[in-house]
């Protein structure tokens, strides 16, 4: 059973927890209606939309799942119970997600209830291969875990810049990791994709940015692991944002959204094609936010395609472009690509082959120092002039070979190597760096970002930093470093990681 | 004295279980023919017929009920399917005192194994689908009830243990009843270990003792006019009272989750147009899906004291090998669930309350062949609790002799 227009009703309220308020006596109610049952036909009209997204609700009575209906059965043991939002105006179900529970643990609900969550969005259950795959936001983690509750607040813009650039970036990495050696790895929850950890880092970045999201005008998401071969994240990800000017009654957004794939920089491509937008005079575009997110699958080890498996992460990355509040200038940038296939996933196949060897030195270097050595000879930099660089790193050792050779010392380049935190984010590598460099970067010092995608081509951006980075900085506590430090990490072993890989 | 209410004639059911060699039609027509035998009547003398399965459109992809009923019967005759027995009680009642009919089958059929595979989902979308997005299970809502209900009057410690032995107690007495049952799913005694074992191993505040089966069945039984019942029968049994209350259908956004509020009001508005005090009743047929359920409904019926009903049965079941088959309810005598509950006698759906009725049809003419209603006094009444969904829809019927 795939019903497209239940989906469609179901995800459209369910993915952002929507719901009404009644202006008159204040009853507010999940999910939407046109009238207050307190205030009867005076109320008609004078309902409006509310949402629960963005709120912290209380888990207020629990009971463990031990034996879940078909369709949850991959999650085995969860805590589900009720939430209410707004000191009891609204109740809701739901269950606990990222956590493991094993089968014989005793569970005391007085150990969950009272506490406050926050309402994540996620995938809903199981659907065979075929379906439609169904997404909600009444799975919850505990705001005092390692997803913090944070307010999504609109800031009024105080500077308008000549360049465009950055206004607010978020970045989103799981709270499982796999370690092994001195490499760990994010690793999805169950319910965990592309899709929604695209949807996490957008809603972090726009908490960061400010940005009112009715201002987007458009949408790119870059990723190579989509769960669909047909059928955008981008809208997903616009529509559980509401990003662009709502269209309340036809329920459209007024937004572009693409997706975009070109291996591990689909993102970073669409970079200058966002800072062009905003740019644009005769069609005012006020925001374009990227997004690069991937759940990229690896074959298991000894299989063709099993070497990706040592080091493949998940996570996403978000970045705001604009004209306003800048807090990193775009300067410049140069891109460069050739037929070299180096790593690809033919229709249908479940895992990705690589290239072996083949994918270094005439793939991976090749492009990269290309385009940083290109980049600073057009800009006329040396790499004296830039304080931070970063490039594409699909393992702990290549992006520091790329960085030598370009001429960066290591106080340069290993502010912004997260592999080995993270593993290889794919479209969200290269950008994670970024983020975890602007994280700590200064007023007018200088980051250069190189990316690679396999098949083959690299971007690179030089990006100029603002005096309005530091006051932006205290609206984002889930920063790089604060998903790299978290003491709610919780690691698991190799059959647990490929079980999450593997997903609903 | 002259009762002017519908009134039961004759009553019919199969046994409750794994019932997998028969079709729905096939033992829909077993309790029907039993009902007919039982009254007295041939199924020409029918003038119409109210039959109940909650989901066969799902688990049998049976689609017109009706035209099977029909064929069943070989007539014409106006026939409506609805969810529960009791709605279909209800709404025969309704036709009768409309003065349309005389004589009504009334009957429920549910074939719950046809569909084992897949029946828990089937049963919790149903029962509400916003929960069943969140995850939610058949039996987490009995739960969450367990916990609203203790955290709501403060049972801890020893109290709460106190508690939990007397759900557990329900459970071991319903199965103890059901042994004299014949037509009962589960016809052996269980004890209390047996029922906190299967807690402890599931790691779960409530087992798989706790909560009624999944089960097949059919139950039947002929309603007459308050003018011709006696034509029929020197006893019938009336239909006292008949009621049924709403609720939301997602159990979290009710405002007191302690209980179902849609049994208090179904229950205050049978005892008003029965014209009977509730001190009068001392056999009830509640709806135990779950052990909680049992207890909780004794409250919510008013039988026990709001926050009361846990302690009444703990005093109950104190000494239970001298356990005499009622509640002592602060004092008022009450049988519940003689014919061993959903949790024994077993639950199919549409069928449950057919075999409720059934029970209290026996015990009030004195001809119940097992567990017998027994106390210093005369059985005149007895209530029958059914519910739809959790708590969604509750109907409350009274019967009563003359």
């Amino acid at each position: 059973m795939s019903s497209g227009p239940i989906e469609r009703r179901v995800s459209y309220i369910g993915d952002r927890l929507k719901g009404s308020r009644c202006t008159i006596c204040g009853r507010e109610y999940f999910r939407v209606r046109k009238y207050c049952g307190t205030c009867g036909r005076k109320s008609f009209g004078k309902i409006e939309d509310i949402d629960f997204f963005y709120e912290k609700g209380v888990l207020e009575s629990c009971t463990v799942v031990r034996n879940p209906t078909n369709k949850f059965r991959k999650l085995g043991s969860y805590i589900y119970g009720i939430v209410s939002f707004h000191d009891g105006k609204v109740r809701v179900p739901g269950r606990l997600t990222d956590r493991i529970l094993r089968s014989d643990e005793d569970v005391d609900p007085s150990d969950f209830e009272g506490r406050e969550v926050v309402p994540r969005f996620r995938r809903r259950y199981s659907v065979g291969p075929s379906e439609i795959i169904p997404t909600i936001s009444l799975a919850f983690t505990f705001a005092d875990e390692y997803y913090p509750y944070q307010k999504y607040e609109i800031v009024k813009p105080k500077k308008e810049y000549e360049t465009p650039g950055i206004v607010g970036y978020g970045v989103y990495v799981s709270r499982f990791r796999i370690k092994e050696g001195t490499i760990e790895r994010s690793v999805p929850f169950l319910d965990e994709d592309a899709i929604t950890a695209a949807v996490e880092a957008g809603k972090l970045a726009l908490i960061h940015s400010g940005v009112d999201q009715s201002l987007i005008g458009k949408i790119y998401v870059g990723s190579e692991s989509n769960p669909y071969a047909v059928n955008p994240i981008a809208s997903k990800v616009a529509q559980v944002l509401k990003l662009g000017e709502e269209e309340r009654d036809e329920r459209v957004q007024g937004i572009d959204a693409v997706d975009t794939e070109f291996a591990c920089k689909a993102a970073t491509s669409m970079f200058k094609d966002a800072a062009a937008l905003v740019y644009y005079p005769k069609t005012p575009t006020e925001y374009a936010i990227v997004i690069g997110a991937d759940n990229s699958q690896a074959a298991p080890r000894g299989e063709p395609g099993g070497e990706l498996d040592f080091f493949v992460g998940f996570g996403g990355s978000a970045f705001i472009f604009g004209m306003r509040d800048v807090i990193a200038e775009l300067e410049g940038w140069y891109s460069c690509s050739s037929d070299t296939p180096d790593f690809w996933r033919r229709d249908l196949e479940p895992y990705p082959r690589h290239g072996g060897r083949f994918t270094g030195g005439p793939a991976y270097f090749k492009h990269i120092v290309k385009a940083g050595r290109k980049l600073m000879e057009k800009m006329n930099l040396t790499p004296g002039d830039i304080d931070y660089f970063i490039c594409h790193q699909p393992n702990p050792v290549w992006p520091m070979r790329a960085a030598k050779s370009l001429g960066f010392k290591p106080e340069q380049y290993l502010p912004g190597m997260q592999v080995s935190k993270f593993g290889n984010t794919y479209s969200g590598s290269s950008p994670i760096g970024l983020a975890s460099v602007l994280d700590i970067a200064k007023p007018y010092e200088r980051i250069m970002i190189v990316s690679y995608g396999s098949g083959a081509g690299s971007d690179a951006y030089s990006f100029l930093v603002t005096s309005q980075i530091e006051e932006k900085r205290s609206r984002q506590r889930f920063n790089v470093r604060y998903q790299v430090e978290n003491r709610y990490i919780e690691y698991i072993d190799y059959a647990t990681y490929r079980r999450f890989k593997e997903g609903l | 004295m002259e009762r002017e209410t519908p009134a039961i004639i004759g009553v019919g059911r199969t046994k409750f279980g794994e019932r997998f060699e028969e079709d729905p039609e096939d033992l829909i027509d077993e309790a029907g023919l039993m009902a007919l035998d039982s009254a007295g009547i041939e199924r020409r003398d029918l003038d119409a017929c109210y039959i109940s399965d909650y989901f066969l459109q799902l688990t049998n992809k049976i689609g017109i009920e009706e035209g099977f009923m029909s064929q069943l019967l070989e007539m014409h005759i106006p026939i409506e399917k609805v969810r529960s027995f009791s709605s279909a009680l209800f709404n025969a009642c309704h036709s009768i005192e409309a003065g349309k009919y005389d004589l009504v089958l009334v009957g429920g059929v549910e074939k719950m194994t046809d569909r084992l595979d897949k029946i828990r989902d089937d049963l919790m979308l149903l029962e509400d689908p916003w929960s069943y997005y969140a995850g939610c299970t058949p039996e987490s809502n009995h739960e969450l009830m367990l916990r609203e209900y203790i955290k709501k009057y403060g049972i801890t410690g020893d109290s709460l243990e106190r508690l939990k032995v007397a759900l557990a107690y329900i459970s071991v007495k319903n199965h103890r009843n059901a042994v004299k049952n014949v037509y009962a799913h589960f016809r052996r005694e269980i004890d209390l270990n047996r029922v906190l074992k299967a807690r402890e191993s599931a790691h779960k505040p409530l087992g798989l003792y706790d909560f009624a089966p999944i089960s097949d069945g059919a139950s039947a039984i002929i309603l007459a006019s308050p003018r011709v019942a006696k034509e029929y029968t020197d006893t019938p049994i009336y239909i006292l009272g008949s009621a049924l209350s709403t609720d939301y259908i997602t159990y979290p956004s009710r405002e007191d989750r302690a209980g179902f509020l849609a049994t208090r009001i179904a229950m205050e508005k049978a005892l008003k147009m029965a014209k009977v005090d509730i001190k009068d009743i001392h056999l009830a047929e509640l709806y135990d899906q779950s052990t909680v359920l049992e207890m909780i409904s004794l409250e919510d019926l008013g039988f026990s004291r709001r926050g009361r009903a846990w302690l009444d049965l703990a005093e109950s079941f104190r000494n239970f090998d001298d356990f005499e088959g009622f509640y002592d309810l602060d004092g008022h005598i009450l049988y519940v669930n003689t014919n061993g509950g959903l949790k024994a006698d077993g639950n199919p759906l549409g069928a449950t309350g057919g075999a409720q009725v059934y029970e209290v049809f026996k015990q009030l003419r004195g001809e119940a062949d097992g567990v017998k209603v027994e106390f210093d006094g005369d059985l005149l009444y007895g209530c029958v609790q059914e519910v739809e969904g959790f708590g969604t829809k509750v109907y409350v019927h009274i019967l009563g002799r003359d």
